[in-house]
């Protein structure tokens, strides 16, 4: 017992030697003789342990993370705002919208639809685009809303910055990677529905083998044309957003970068999780 | 050049740019310690993220008392990856983008990525304990001291398992190589 502890020690400072003083091996066994031939696998080990110490982080990954992260610095050090419906329960949320929409005659969500960050309406278009997400319940039209819903943040994103909106442009630019990050996430659930679908469409007697051949065909078949749509609006976007670059203020410029890193980064996760 | 003490004051006062350098400074080697730990290179991504924004909301908690704000850090990725492993089973990491490559040598690039995968597949032979102790000591480059309390056990402790771990490791390292030829 003893014995093994003093060699736990011994291991030990040669490992110090060796991976922080930038020791050989042959130095810290020339210290420690009569344990060089116990020594010597160990400390080649951990030189190959060290090794892992060359994994970094994928670079896009660290950009994405690093702007999500200053985003939540830039959260926590700001006052707290009570958002637009906030005082009220998610599920009153969506009875108010609901019922706004049966007495307004859908008059007030249309012309919210419409509206811009600038406008009083503004609130009602977000927390009515939140109440469409709930309402959607297959998980292909969900992925086709967060899409359509990006699309309006885009446009949002190119009419603040026009104005030379800054703070406006970056709220936007985190509403469209939140949008972005949601379509990811639900692009990855569809990959573990499509493992399940298969056998639950597959046919319970060897009478009807076609039936389950069709059924996976026709689930295949739809989710290609969801990745071109997808694919479709991250080339446009992409496009939008670099068109009016050279146009937008100075000062504006350099969140509109962001944006379009963000939107970037985001497409390509959520296509990945499609392909 | 700041002391840490004081950039981890002035985040505790709500100073964005003393935060961001702190999370600068320590984001790779969370993120490498998670990624050998659970060996899931998506997942690692998810929960290096998440290991900062749980510092972020906690950061008035950590007292200073000699303890490195890593040591802390590290702590708060040792929880979750325990969280982490009881619910899932582990998978193997893909490597393709996992290395450095800010060599231009294409071959030792690939040399590098093949030490590294026969590393992680062998250390997935290891015990979550002796994971945790190769990824901390070797890849994160903690002192015993450090290692011993994010694990939460005596520095004696420490040795013997970074003794055992470095045993199995060698072993597991031989096993592949053979499995290889």
């Amino acid at each position: 017992m003893k014995k093994n502890k003093e060699f736990d020690n011994v291991l030990d400072e040669c490992l110090e030697r060796l991976l922080v003083r930038g020791e050989t091996i042959e130095q810290s066994l020339q210290r420690y003789p009569e344990q060089a031939a116990e020594l010597k696998p160990l400390l080649e080990a951990a030189l190959a342990a060290k090794k892992a110490s060359a994994v970094q982080p994928r670079a896009e990954f660290k950009a994405r993370a690093r702007y999500q992260f200053r985003s939540a610095l830039q959260e926590a050090a700001s006052p707290k705002r009570r958002p637009f419906f906030g005082w009220l329960p998610r599920w009153a949320t969506v009875v108010a919208i609901v019922l706004i929409v049966l007495l307004a005659g859908g008059g007030t969500v249309v012309a919210a639809s419409n509206s811009m960050p600038d406008s009083l309406l503004y609130p009602v278009k977000l927390a009515t685009e939140q109440v469409r997400l709930m309402l959607t319940t297959s998980q292909m039209g969900k992925i086709r809303l967060c899409a359509r819903l990006a699309d309006r943040r885009v446009a949002e994103i190119i009419y603040m910055a026009d104005k030379g909106d800054v703070h406006q442009v970056e709220l936007i630019t985190q509403r469209l990677d939140e949008r972005l990050a949601v379509l990811a996430v639900l692009a990855s659930a569809l990959e573990a529905e499509e493992e399940e679908s298969p056998m639950l469409l597959a046919p319970s007697s060897e009478a009807m083998p076609s039936t389950g051949d069709r059924g996976v065909s026709d689930w295949a078949n739809n989710r290609a044309r969801l990745r071109m749509t997808v694919a479709g609006y991250a080339v446009y976007h992409h496009a939008r957003l670099q068109a009016v670059l050279e146009k937008v203020p100075a000062a504006a410029k350099p969140a509109l970068l962001r944006a379009i890193a963000v939107s970037e980064a985001g497409y390509r996760e959520a296509l990945e999780a499609l392909d | 050049m700041q002391s840490e003490e004081s950039l981890v004051r002035r985040a505790q006062n709500r100073d964005q740019e003393a935060f961001a350098q702190l999370y600068e400074e320590h984001f790779d080697k969370i993120y490498r310690y998670i990624a050998l730990r659970i060996g899931n290179e998506a997942e690692a991504e998810d929960m290096t993220q998440q290991v900062f924004l749980n510092a972020l909301q906690s950061i008035s908690s950590f007292r200073w008392k000699g303890v490195p704000f890593s040591a802390w850090l590290f702590r708060i990725a040792h929880n979750q990856a325990v969280d982490h492993l009881r619910r899932k089973k582990r998978t193997a990491v893909p490597l393709d983008e996992s290395v450095a490559s800010n060599d231009n040598a294409p071959q030792l690039i690939a040399e590098q990525k093949l030490d590294i995968e026969r590393l992680l597949l062998a250390t997935q032979k290891l015990t979550d304990a002796q994971r945790e102790v190769i990824s901390l000591r070797f890849t994160s480059e903690l002192s015993i001291a450090q290692v011993a309390k994010i694990m939460g056990k005596s520095q004696g402790a420490v040795k013997a398992l970074q003794h055992s771990a470095i045993v199995a490791l060698r072993r597991a390292l031989l096993v592949t190589e053979n499995e290889e030829k």
